[in-house]
C-alpha cells in the first residue's frame, strides 16, 4: 500500500518526470510461491521488488534476486544477521527495535522476562538476541518457548507465565498464535493485576496498527518498538512508510539515472531515507510506543540511529540518548 | 545444548591471503557489513597478521612457506578459501590447521557462520590443547610422586604415607605433584646432608 501510493506520488511529481510502472503478483504467504512469482516480475522487465513480510519469504527470493540481477527493497522488521547485496532493508535490525525496547523496559519493569516466538527464525533469533541482553544485564530469563505457525494453544505458555510471575513477557509470536496469545495475556491481566500491562507488559518488535483491529481490547498496554507510529495523517504504519520511502527513495534518484545499478544509486546524494552503503540498512528514529485507548502512544523516542545489522558494535546497550521522553500520565 | 558464544566481531581485524581476485572484494564486502577491518596480502603474510584476530586463506595456490608460523601453529582461527575440492588441497588446509571453510567463488553469504564456526572450533582446540598440557605435565610427575610417597614410608605404610602427602599438599596450597617434588627435594638434600656424617 505505501509502495503504490508513493508510485502514484512519484509519477504525479512533474519535477521528477518518471513514471514507475508497478507490476504486482501476490504469493498469498505462501513461502514457496515467493521465488517464482519473484522471477515472474523480474522476467516482466522490472527489477526493484518491494515486498515479503516474513524472514522465511525474503530468504526465498534472494538466491532468485542473486540470479537474475534484481534488487528486493524488504520494508519489515527482522531479526539481524544478513547483509545481501541484492536487499535494501528499509525497516529496522534488532539495534533498532529489540534492544532499545529492553533497554527501555529493563528500568521500568525489571530484568527477569519470559520469551515466546514462533517456530521459526524470527522467534528463534529475536528470542536468542533477547537472551544474551537479559543475561548481560544481570537479568534472568524464566522460560522461552515456542509455537509451531498457525498453532493457537497458548494454554500452556500462559500457565507458565502464570507460574513464574515475570516482570515482562517478550512476544515473538506471530499471526494467530499471537493472537490467541495476546487474548489470553489480557484475560489473565485482567484476573490477576500482576499479569497487567502495568505491571508485566508484553513487549514485541513487529506489532503494528494492522495488527489493531484484529485484536481490539486484548491490544490495550501492549509495548511496540519501530521507527513509526501512526500521528495524526500519513501512513498507517511502519510497513506502510518503509514501503512508501524506498519506493521514494528509488524514484528521486532513476529520475536522475534511470540505469544506475544499486551501489551507484545508494552513493547517490538525495532526501529521504539514509541507506548505509557497507550494509544496505537504514538509519531510522527509534520509537516506543504502547497501546492506549486503541491507538499507540508515543512513550519515547530516539533520533537517527545507524543500523548494526551484526550486534558487532562492542557496547550493545550503546544507542542514542532519547531526544525526548513522553511520561505515561 | 551447548550455547554459542558470540564473539564481538566489531573491529575485530581479518587478513585475507588471497591474489588479488574478485573473491577478495566479495570477502571484504561481507567482512565489512559484519563490521570487522579486513585487508588482504599476497603472495606472503607479513609478521603483522600475527596480530589478526582471523585468518581466510587461499588453498587452490597456498604453501607453507607463506605463513610467518608453523603449519598447525596458527595463533588465531583459519578459514580455508577452498576452489578445487581435492583430497590434497583439503589435506592441506588441514594441515595448516583450517577451523572452517568458504568455498569459491565466494558470494554473497557465508562469512558470518565461517567466522563464529572458525573462532568455536579454535577456541576448543586451544581449551583442549591445554588440559592435555596438564594431563601430560602430572602423567611425567608420577615418578616424583612415587619417590615421595618412598621418603614418607619412614615408620608408616604407603598408604598412609600418601595420605600425609594429601595434606601437606593441601596446606602448601599446591597439587599433589608440586608437594611431591618438594618432598623430594626436601629428602635428598637431607640424604645429601647426612652421607658425610
Amino acid at each position: 500500500m505505501g509502495a503504490l501510493r508513493a508510485i502514484e506520488e512519484a509519477n504525479a511529481d512533474p519535477a521528477l518526470g518518471l513514471t514507475l510502472v508497478p507490476v504486482e503478483r501476490d504469493p498469498a504467504g505462501e513461502a514457496d510461491a515467493y521465488a517464482p512469482l519473484c522471477a515472474e516480475i523480474l522476467t516482466s522487465g522490472a527489477r526493484h521488488v518491494v515486498g515479503c513480510v516474513t524472514s522465511w519469504s525474503r530468504k526465498e527470493v534472494i538466491p532468485t534476486l542473486e540470479r537474475m540481477g534484481g534488487i528486493l527493497w524488504y520494508p519489515c522488521p527482522y531479526e539481524g544477521f544478513e547483509a545481501s547485496s541484492q536487499v535494501v532493508y528499509t525497516h529496522a535490525c534488532p539495534n533498532q527495535h529489540l534492544v532499545p525496547l529492553l533497554r527501555w523496559a529493563f528500568p521500568r519493569f525489571g530484568r527477569r522476562g519470559v520469551l515466546t516466538g514462533s517456530n521459526y527464525i524470527w522467534g528463534w533469533e529475536m528470542n536468542r538476541v533477547a537472551r544474551d541482553l537479559i543475561n548481560e544485564a544481570g537479568g534472568e530469563v524464566l522460560a522461552e518457548r515456542y509455537l509451531a505457525l498457525g498453532d493457537t494453544d497458548v494454554d500452556r505458555m500462559v500457565a507458565e507465565i502464570r507460574a513464574t510471575r515475570p516482570d515482562f513477557v517478550l512476544n515473538n509470536l506471530v499471526g494467530v498464535s499471537s493472537y490467541a496469545f495476546l487474548g489470553a495475556m489480557a484475560r489473565l491481566g485482567c484476573e490477576d493485576p500482576a499479569y497487567g500491562p502495568e505491571r508485566c507488559p508484553i513487549l514485541s518488535c513487529n506489532l503494528t496498527e494492522c495488527e489493531l483491529p484484529a485484536l481490539g481490547e486484548a491490544a490495550e498496554g501492549l509495548v511496540s518498538a519501530g521507527p513509526y507510529f501512526r500521528d495524526g495523517a500519513g501512513a498507517g504504519s511502519s510497513f506502510e512508510a518503509a514501503a512508501h520511502a524506498a519506493v521514494m527513495f528509488l524514484a528521486r534518484r532513476l529520475a536522475r539515472q534511470p540505469e544506475a545499478q544499486l551501489d551507484r544509486l545508494l552513493a547517490m546524494a538525495g532526501e529521504g531515507l539514509a541507506i548505509d552503503p557497507a550494509t544496505h540498512h537504514a538509519t531510522l528514529p527509534v520509537l516506543i510506543a504502547q497501546v492506549e485507548s486503541g491507538a499507540f502512544r508515543l512513550r519515547q523516542r530516539s533520533e537517527a540511529v545507524p543500523p548494526d545489522p551484526y550486534l558487532a558494535r562492542r557496547d550493545r546497550f550503546a544507542i542514542t540518548r532519547p531526544s525526548l521522553a513522553v511520561v505515561a500520565p | 545444548m551447548r550455547r554459542l558464544r558470540v564473539p564481538d566481531l566489531g573491529g575485530a581485524q581479518a587478513v585475507i591471503l588471497h591474489r588479488p581476485h574478485p573473491t577478495v572484494q566479495a570477502l571484504v564486502r561481507q567482512l565489512s557489513a559484519i563490521g570487522l577491518q579486513a585487508e588482504s596480502h599476497w603472495p606472503d603474510l607479513p609478521s603483522s597478521a600475527l596480530g589478526a584476530d582471523f585468518i581466510f586463506f587461499d588453498v587452490d595456490m597456498g604453501h607453507d612457506e607463506q605463513f610467518p608460523w608453523k603449519p598447525g601453529q596458527a595463533p588465531m582461527p583459519m578459514i580455508a578459501l577452498i576452489g578445487s575440492e581435492t583430497p590434497g588441497r583439503v589435506e592441506w588446509a588441514l594441515g595448516m590447521g583450517a577451523d572452517a571453510q568458504i568455498l569459491k567463488p565466494v558470494g554473497d553469504s557465508g562469512v558470518y557462520s565461517a567466522l563464529l564456526i572458525a573462532r568455536a572450533g579454535f577456541e576448543a582446540r586451544k581449551a583442549l590443547a591445554s588440559e592435555i598440557d596438564g594431563l601430560r605435565a602430572r602423567l611425567a610427575e608420577r615418578q616424583t610422586v612415587i619417590r615421595a610417597v618412598t621418603i614418607l614410608s619412614v615408620g608408616q605404610d604407603d598408604e598412609a604415607a600418601y595420605a600425609e602427602l594429601r595434606r601437606l599438599a593441601m596446606s602448601w596450597r599446591v597439587t599433589i605433584e608440586e608437594a611431591a617434588a618438594r618432598v623430594v627435594a626436601n629428602g635428598e638434600a637431607g640424604r645429601v646432608r647426612r652421607r658425610p656424617s
